[in-house]
């Protein structure tokens, strides 16, 4: 249930992205994978480290995807970034 | 041919298809499933045993003959016994209402094994009981009374001497851990079971035993049936070649006393014989007129018989002291176990005397003394006759319908369906006049012929196969919209009718080919992955599908072209083509951050309330048993509950519900599973205290291991449907046409859970059906718009992408949501008068439809756009637009095609200021039609350079030049 709390939450900023400036890698498909995967890696790594089962969400499950989809965000962005300076 | 003559042999080849389904309508009956007519489902999942360490396809198989042998003994017609994955079997007995002697007779899995006792036991046991006539050692003959001391037996008394004596421990338990002391057999190509089998006791002495055996020591701790056993005990596993086996003691009439404590012993696993050596089992009565089951020895097992009791006799021989007489040699003679499921049934001694070289196999042999009446001896005899099982059967799910229920569910079926189709068809009428009523005619046509294949197939008509004929009404239906739509273009573009027609076709079946072939995909998908219930809403799906194919399309193709000189068809009012029609010019794409928005909203809601809530799984996931009792003296929740307290059923949750065929006073009653002798139980204590309405009494039972298969089986079909159905986007379309297919989908089905979790409402397999169905519907609607896209790509080579996105979808919106109007009639008739099953179903779809048309134009459509337009060629476009228009249009108009046509230098440029470098264009995601380069002044129409100042600024005057003509010509036009 984590995991779909976490994917949800993703896909749902992801949705917030079209009001940033599109350098994103890829674009807003970039955007996307950064979002979503970000959400995932970091809540299941919190939700490990905190020693909760995948079972057990609550409000802070929720939360805690927030900051995974500004990490997974930010490495595409940066990625995009780079890839325009180097183009 | 020509195509008159084609139109009318298609004519007649459908009419005659209609006639011949009519008469197998007329001639055949309807296959009805056990939710629609009444009875007993009972799903089995095999297991290992006996000499195989898995489960193949042949043991299901073997299984499923020999179990519809036993069935025709239970005296049931139309029973059905089918495989259901790798390793399920479900079995349907329509009318049978005693689950609990249904399932013994069912699934008994008769494990009949011969052993020469002695020689078989282990450690202490053979030093007590190991030597017949022998007084034990007394050093370990102590250390036994003293263990059975402590397990708190009565060490003195004869039932405990009679096991004490033959060598027996007092607990599982004590007898697991010598069994556990063992070494794995090496070769266990003669045991009775292959694998190490696991037990879990408690860990407070006397060490009850708590589970097993089981294969898997996982399975140790979810019981048989469903709760959660606590993973504190001690878990003991035993190595393949040795097993544990109880055995009761026998009363002064030499019958088993199942009412005393068992004795526990730890045996070699090297059988004999097995229960496959034996033929002719029969009830009968021994001397003393108690019964028996006799039988005889097949050719092999005689041999085996006879050579084993040699054995036991020539070992007693060998132990006698000089001659003895035949009671003297019956206490030094060894003995012979029968061992049934485990248990010992029999251990009958060899006299040596009386038979010194065995016992003729040809004799035959019997199983005495453990049955209490005639009729259990009659159940072993016929189990025994019909044949052991190659596997265990674990019964995972049962579910009992009453008669009167099904019959209700069938009624609210077949009225959803009736009046799904008569609100479509009224909408066809309304919106598309003539052309509605050729598509109420192919609908009519699509049910007679799909009614009558669901009968010559047959196709078991389930409450969930009756939702895909519901919907397949409104996906035949979509078929028509989207080429009348495509009809009506033509002919507002003042094509003749015949034209029309034929255009109208020729576009619109690559669409329709697309859209259904994706259905058809997901179908199937669900067809093979799917648990039973949904099959059956697969099958008809994807029936139906086809059968749509050839009436709304071939049929309606037909009946047009031979009609297309027709008076009636020649007028654009009859067909609801007149003026211009519903055109949209509305910026989709420049809009699109806010529908973003408001997706983002839905979602973030759904996330927290999935958090918060979580989603409410049925006993389809979760596992249990649900009970639906109508009584017939009034009650209330606390009433029943004492009621099933009183026959030990407690933690059930009570509700009282109203039915329309039984009132008000209708309970259902949801616990942890119960086994079918516990339903039992609940349906005696309820009948006896408050009576049960005739018909009135229902129960799904589901364990933990089905509804685990239940999940898994969803989360592969889904992950499946999606690698599909992306990969025959991206094959048809385009790569990047599968990725926002893909967000779609997710979108949809994330915020039907989000609706499900914040509603509550119950997530059971039929809603996972819908899910799925949601996932094939949402791209449906998808294929609609990126079809029209792909169409456009080509006939606007200036465009930018938003451009041709807006373009399409103002083509396109009308008929989507048309097509999506069409199946929310059919869907809202379920969700209406479908009953409570296609309720729970038909919402899912609802929310899904809803959400499927809404992310077909406002995500999908937009994420593509912003896709696409990163592409080298349509930034081209979009600069080449903004330095002739000032900035992007929503829309392509001929002003701005006919400009960019005229200036080729324009375009050279604006390619050359691209690939040195000098623009960027700064776009955000979803909001592409309206960016405007960044950089420039104002509204930024002058692309920013370091080239020539001169050149530059002659383009810029002669851009302000064309921007003045431009406006003077839209201000001409619009004063004239």
């Amino acid at each position: 249930m984590a995991l779909l709390v976490f994917f949800t939450m993703g896909i749902a900023l992801w949705h917030f992205t079209v009001f940033l400036p599109d350098h994103f890698w890829q674009g807003i498909v970039g955007a996307f994978v950064g979002s979503v995967l970000g959400a995932m890696i970091f809540g299941l790594i919190v939700q490990e480290v905190s020693g909760r089962g995948l079972g057990d969400t609550d409000l802070l499950t929720a939360l805690t995807a927030i900051p995974g989809v500004v990490i997974g965000l930010g490495v595409v962005y940066f990625l995009g970034m780079r890839s325009e300076q180097l183009d | 041919m020509g195509s008159r003559r084609r139109y009318l042999f298609i004519l007649l080849f459908v009419l005659g298809l209609v006639i011949v389904s009519a008469l197998v309508i007329v001639k055949k009956e309807t296959k009805l499933g056990l939710d629609l007519q009444g009875g007993l489902e009972l799903v089995y999942q095999g297991q290992p045993t006996g000499k195989e360490s898995s489960v193949s396809g042949q043991d299901i198989e073997d299984s499923i003959s020999i179990i519809e042998k036993r069935i025709n003994q239970l005296g049931t017609t139309e029973s059905e016994v089918a495989r259901l994955g790798n390793e399920n079997i479900t079995v349907s007995l329509p009318g049978i209402t005693d689950a609990e002697r249904a399932a013994e007779r069912v699934g008994t899995t008769a494990q009949l094994y011969f052993y020469d006792w002695e020689p078989n036991l282990i450690g202490p046991e053979r030093v007590i009981g190991g030597h017949p006539g022998l007084q034990p050692p007394e050093g370990p003959l102590k250390a036994s009374e003293e263990r059975w001391k402590e397990a708190g037996r009565k060490v003195k008394a004869p039932k405990s001497q009679q096991l004490l004596f033959a060598g027996a421990y007092p607990t599982a338990y004590d007898a697991a851990l010598l069994a556990s002391e063992q070494e794995p057999a090496k070769n266990c190509e003669n045991c009775s079971v292959a694998k190490s089998r696991f037990y879990l006791f408690d860990k407070n002495a006397p060490n009850d035993k708590l589970a097993g055996p089981e294969l898997k020591e996982e399975d140790l701790y979810v019981s048989p049936t469903g709760e959660k056993i606590p993973k504190d005990g001690i878990v003991v596993e035993i190595p393949a070649g040795t097993i544990l086996v109880s055995e009761y003691p026998t009363n002064g009439e030499g019958q088993l006393d199942e009412n005393a404590k068992p004795g526990w012993f730890a045996i070699k696993d090297d059988p004999a014989l097995s229960g496959n050596d034996i033929s002719e089992p029969e009830a009968k009565a021994d001397q003393f007129g108690q019964p028996n089951v006799t039988f005889n020895f097949s050719g092999s097992g005689q041999d085996a018989f006879q050579e084993v009791t040699r054995h036991i006799a020539q070992r007693g021989q060998a132990s006698a002291i000089g001659p003895v007489g035949a009671q003297e040699a019956a206490a030094l003679s060894g003995h012979f176990a029968v061992v049934l499921d485990d248990e010992v049934q029999s251990r009958p001694i060899i006299n040596f005397v009386e038979n010194p070289d065995g016992i003729d196999g040809r004799e035959g042999a019997q199983i005495s003394g453990g049955f209490n009446n005639e009729s259990e001896a009659q159940e072993l005899a016929t189990t025994l006759q019909i044949g052991a099982l190659p596997i265990n059967l674990k019964l995972i799910s049962e579910t009992q319908v009453s008669a009167t229920l099904g019959s209700q569910a069938l009624h609210d079926g077949v009225k959803a369906a009736i009046i799904g189709l008569a609100l479509v068809i009224f909408f066809l009428l309304f919106y598309y006049r003539f052309l509605g009523l050729i598509a109420s005619v192919a609908l009519g046509a699509y049910g007679v012929i799909f009614f009558a294949l669901i009968k010559l197939i047959p196709i078991t008509m389930t409450l969930p196969g009756i939702a895909g004929l519901v919907l397949t009404i409104g996906v035949a239906a979509d078929s028509n919209i989207v080429i009348f739509e495509r009809i009506k273009e033509e002919v507002r573009a003042g094509r003749s009718m015949s034209s029309a027609i034929s255009a109208g076709y020729k576009r619109g079946i690559a669409t329709i080919i697309d859209a259904n072939v994706v259905t058809l995909l997901t179908a199937f998908i669900l067809f093979v992955l799917a648990t039973a219930g949904v099959k059956g809403f697969a099958f008809t799906l994807g029936i139906g599908t086809i059968v749509s194919l050839l009436t709304a399309v071939v049929f309606t193709q037909a009946l047009l072209g031979s009609m297309s000189r027709s008076r009636l068809l020649n007028s654009p009012s009859a067909l609801g083509a007149t003026g211009k029609g519903l055109r949209w010019h509305f910026d989709f794409m420049g809009a699109s951050r806010w529908f973003f928005t408001i997706s983002g909203l839905i979602l973030l809601v759904g996330a927290l309330a999935l958090a918060t809530k979580q989603l409410n799984f049925g006993i389809d996931f979760e596992s249990g048993t649900r009970i639906t009792a109508a009584l017939e003296k009034p009650t209330d929740e606390e009433g029943v509950r004492d009621t099933l307290n009183s026959v030990g059923i407690n933690g059930e949750e009570v509700q009282q519900v109203s039915d329309p065929n039984f009132g008000e006073n209708v309970f259902q009653i949801q616990s942890h599973q119960l086994e079918p002798g516990e339903v039992k139980d609940a349906r005696s204590a309820l009948s006896a205290k408050y009576g049960i309405v005739q018909d009135g009494f229902d129960s799904t039972s589901v364990g933990p291991t089905f509804g685990q298969q239940v999940a898994n089986s969803a989360l592969k079909a889904l992950i499946f449907s999606l690698l599909v159905i992306c990969g025959y986007v991206a094959l048809r379309f385009d790569p990047k046409f599968a990725v926002p297919v893909l967000i779609a989908i997710f979108h949809d089905i994330l915020i039907t859970a989000g609706v499900y979790s914040l509603t509550g409402k119950e997530v059971s397999s039929g809603t996972v059906a819908a899910f799925l169905t949601i996932l094939g519907y949402s791209i449906y609607d998808t294929i609609i718009v990126f079809d029209r896209i792909r169409e456009n790509v080509p006939r606007m080579p200036r465009a930018a992408f938003s451009q041709i996105v807006n373009r399409s979808m103002s083509e396109v919106l009308t008929r989507s949501l048309a097509t999506s109007f069409c199946t929310l009639l059919a869907v809202a008739s379920l969700l209406i008068f479908g009953g409570t099953t296609l309720q729970d179903f038909a919402f899912a779809m609802l929310v899904g439809i809803i959400s499927g048309t809404y992310s077909s134009i406002f995500i999908a459509s937009p994420v593509l756009t912003a896709w696409k337009e990163r592409e080298p060629g349509f930034i081209r476009r979009r600069l080449r637009i903004a330095e002739v228009e000032g900035n992007v249009p929503a829309f392509a108009d001929d002003i701005q095609t006919a400009l960019l046509s005229a200036d080729e230098d324009a375009e050279a440029e604006a390619v050359a200021e691209v690939e040195s470098g000098q623009t960027a264009a700064e776009t955000q995601p979803g909001a592409v039609a309206t960016a405007q380069r960044t950089g420039g002044e104002g509204n930024g129409a002058e692309p920013v350079g370091n080239g020539d100042e001169a050149a530059s600024a002659e383009r810029r005057a002669r851009n302000a030049e064309r921007r003045a003509r431009r406006e003077k010509r839209r201000k001409h036009g619009r004063n004239r």
